[in-house]
């Protein structure tokens, strides 16, 4: 078993580097929790702005506009001074003012003509408040061309009911999510990044200058050599998610067990580390030259946080737009990400569910036999 | 011990070896001398079953060599250009694993090792790794790796490239200590000092063809030159050097940069006569020096050209 101690020697020389990706993973997943137990998101409340307006007309339907607007916002009456009105939108003492003309009605309902505003600019509360004046005046507007006066547009207009939002949750993200479902939505980052820093590390080790070929001129087969090689690299990747699962026992033990989803968890993760591990060895395969460790942190780090970022470990999948969704279906962790939102929304996961699990777990196993096939072939043309 | 046959490796359009012939005997240090390029390498990795070949036959130990031929593996130690050695591991570790590629016996294999690291002289540097080394100490690595496991035949491809004096003495007289100790060692090298100094036996390639063979005393008899003369002299006129041409045994005269190179077949009082001739005609004159033949001269004369061009 030389060979195979061979690679657990150099493996014990990352063993500082494991540790350190193992404390940021304990850190991201703790700190992540920490921020969703702070700010559970459970109720939806709509935007106040502060507005002030400048009233030159009086008359009924003005009066139901400040009526309309105070209902969700601040409304405030202002004098039409100029030179105040600029010092409170600068200091923020308002963010809109509504400048109301005289004979209003006439003015911006009968000829149409544009309300004058001043705002802050770019501001999204002030585009917010534009929707809501023009959706006043549209109706003001359909009364008043169904023959309404001035006075009876205003009473129908306060007669409106205003508008209830009834907030719908379709998923789990507004709800607390469970803890450990956090820990398990980060640990593709572990698992990316020390095995395809250590075991890269380790195949670029074996591979580097001259090593090969005194490799090949040994007196131990080729076929034991690549046996021990895939032992080796099979019990670091099966000790680092034992390492995994441990950590998920000893942080959230029994809530864990009785989530329903234990069985889902190990085997979503078992999968993955197949995957990462796969993706180490072609990443090991490919990096080499001169500046090979470098180059492997470059290449490590774009990837473990490229595919973290992209397939919804470090923002949920929920969040994303169909078009980063439709990329990171050709990545694996985006399945497991996929099955682990699953897991951890339904816990115990039966029928359609159950179905959409086994497909995310068997795409990740094609893709960890496709990544083994492409590194046969990439390590036989560098062998050429 | 082994034998070469006919080998023939071609890439693409290129002949790295033609119809190679060698032969080596047991207990011999055999050298393969040659500029670079010259095929050296190439013959190697074709013996050690690295490269497959054109045409050819390669015996090693009685047996035709092939990649899977495990049990001549066993019987050789490879030391290669490059320093071949982990650097994740310290330099018992690494000697200890490319031993354990030979030898599973764990006690045997200690023993080995201890032997290989006092045998390099890396006592002091066994808990160091490889980046920590200079030059001179990661060659004997890399030799004490090859050679831990004592095999019967050590191959060795330039093992003092790029070392300094004292560690390439070193490095030699070691070889010289395994031969004694009973293995069979090819040594390529382009630096005829060296292969001169410790092979038994040499092959001269070129183009990937061994142009001769044999100890270095039938190399250097197998050509004209039996002495070459140097003298500093200042202005030597054209007729001048006609009469030294004519003397007794000179077959060549140069003369560039008033440095006059006289080559003599194989005679006494080469140097005498032609001193002689330079008293007579008056000619003033620096420094004198004479040279046997060296394995350059035996290269110049088969192919026209320096070793180390």
């Amino acid at each position: 078993m030389t060979v195979f101690k061979g690679y657990m020697r150099v493996m014990k020389h990352n063993r500082g580097l494991i540790l350190l990706y193992l404390a940021v993973f304990t850190g991201i997943t703790m700190l992540f929790q920490r921020m969703a137990g702070n700010n559970p998101v459970t109720s939806y409340r709509a935007q106040s702005v502060r507005i002030a307006i400048v009233d030159e007309d009086g008359e009924s339907l003005a009066g139901e506009l400040k009526e309309y607007l105070g209902q969700c916002h601040q409304v405030s009456v202002m004098e039409n001074d100029r030179a105040r009105m600029q010092e409170d939108l600068f200091y923020r003492d308002v963010e809109y003012i509504i400048h109301i003309p005289e004979h209003f009605f006439e003015t911006c309902i009968v000829e149409g003509r544009k309300l004058q505003v001043t705002k802050v600019p770019g501001s999204y509360t002030a585009f917010y408040v534009d929707q809501q004046i023009s959706s006043f005046l549209n109706h003001a507007k359909v009364y008043y061309a169904a023959g309404f006066t001035q006075e009876e547009t205003a009473a129908a207009l306060s007669e409106a009911e205003p508008v209830k939002v009834e907030l719908m949750d379709s998923g789990r993200t507004l709800e607390e999510m469970p803890d450990y479902g956090f820990y398990f939505q980060y640990l593709p980052y572990l698992f990316l990044s020390v095995l395809c820093y250590v075991m890269g590390n380790v195949i670029a080790a074996f591979g580097k200058g001259d090593l090969p070929k005194r490799m090949r001129a040994s007196a131990v087969s080729a076929r034991r050599q690549s046996l021990e090689g895939l032992l080796a690299s099979a019990a670091m990747a099966m000790g680092l998610w034992a390492v995994a699962v441990a950590g998920a026992f000893l942080f959230y033990g029994k809530r864990l067990v009785e989530s329903g989803g234990l069985p889902f968890y190990l085997l979503n993760s078992f999968m993955l580390v197949l995957v990462a591990l796969s993706i180490s060895y072609l990443v090991g395969t490919l990096v080499h030259g001169k500046n090979q460790v470098n180059t492997l942190n470059g290449v490590v780090n774009v990837l473990s946080l490229g595919m973290c970022f992209l397939c919804g470990v470090f923002v949920s999948l929920d969040v994303m737009s169909k078009g980063v969704k439709t990329v990171a279906q050709f990545l694996p962790v985006y399945w497991y990400e996929v099955v682990n939102e699953l897991v951890v929304e339904f816990g115990s996961v039966t029928g359609e569910a159950q179905r959409t699990v086994f497909l995310g777990i068997g795409m990740q196993a094609v893709f960890a036999a496709a990544l083994v096939c492409v590194t046969l072939v990439a390590a036989k043309w560098k062998r050429v | 011990m082994v034998e070469i046959k006919n080998l023939v490796k071609r890439y693409g359009d290129v002949v790295a070896l033609d119809h190679l012939n060698l032969q080596v005997r047991e207990g011999e240090i055999f050298g393969l001398l040659g500029p670079n390029g010259s095929g050296k390498t190439t013959a190697i990795n074709c013996m050690l079953a690295l490269l497959s070949f054109d045409r050819g036959d390669i015996r090693l130990f009685g047996e035709e060599m092939s990649p899977d031929n495990y049990k001549v593996k066993q019987q050789i130690g490879i030391v290669l250009q490059n320093v071949a050695v982990f650097d994740e591991l310290t330099v018992y570790e690494n000697i200890d694993y490319f031993c354990g590629l030979y030898i599973r016996d764990k006690a045997r294999r200690k023993e080995l090792v201890d032997e290989a690291i006092a045998f390099a002289g890396l006592e002091e540097y066994q808990k160091k790794r490889p980046p920590k080394l200079s030059g001179g100490l990661l060659r004997r690595l890399n030799i004490a790796c090859g050679i831990a496991h004592k095999p019967k035949l050590i191959i060795m491809d330039e093992p003092t490239v790029a070392v300094d004096p004292q560690s390439r003495n070193k490095i030699l007289e070691g070889i010289q200590e395994l031969n004694r100790q009973g293995s069979t060692i090819i040594y390529t090298s382009h630096y005829m000092e060296e292969v001169e100094q410790i092979c038994t036996r040499i092959a001269i390639l070129d183009h990937g063809r061994s142009i001769a063979v044999g100890t270095k005393e039938e190399l250097k008899m197998m050509i004209k030159t039996g002495e070459t003369i140097t003298i500093e002299a200042v202005a030597l006129a054209g007729e001048q050097l006609a009469a030294i041409r004519d003397l007794p045994h000179v077959f060549a005269v140069d003369y560039e940069g008033q440095v006059l190179t006289v080559r003599c077949t194989k005679a006494r009082h080469n140097l005498l006569s032609l001193l002689n001739y330079l008293q007579e005609q008056e000619i003033v004159f620096g420094r004198v020096f004479s040279e046997l033949p060296t394995l350059n001269d035996v290269f110049l004369e088969i192919t026209g050209k320096q070793l180390r061009d």
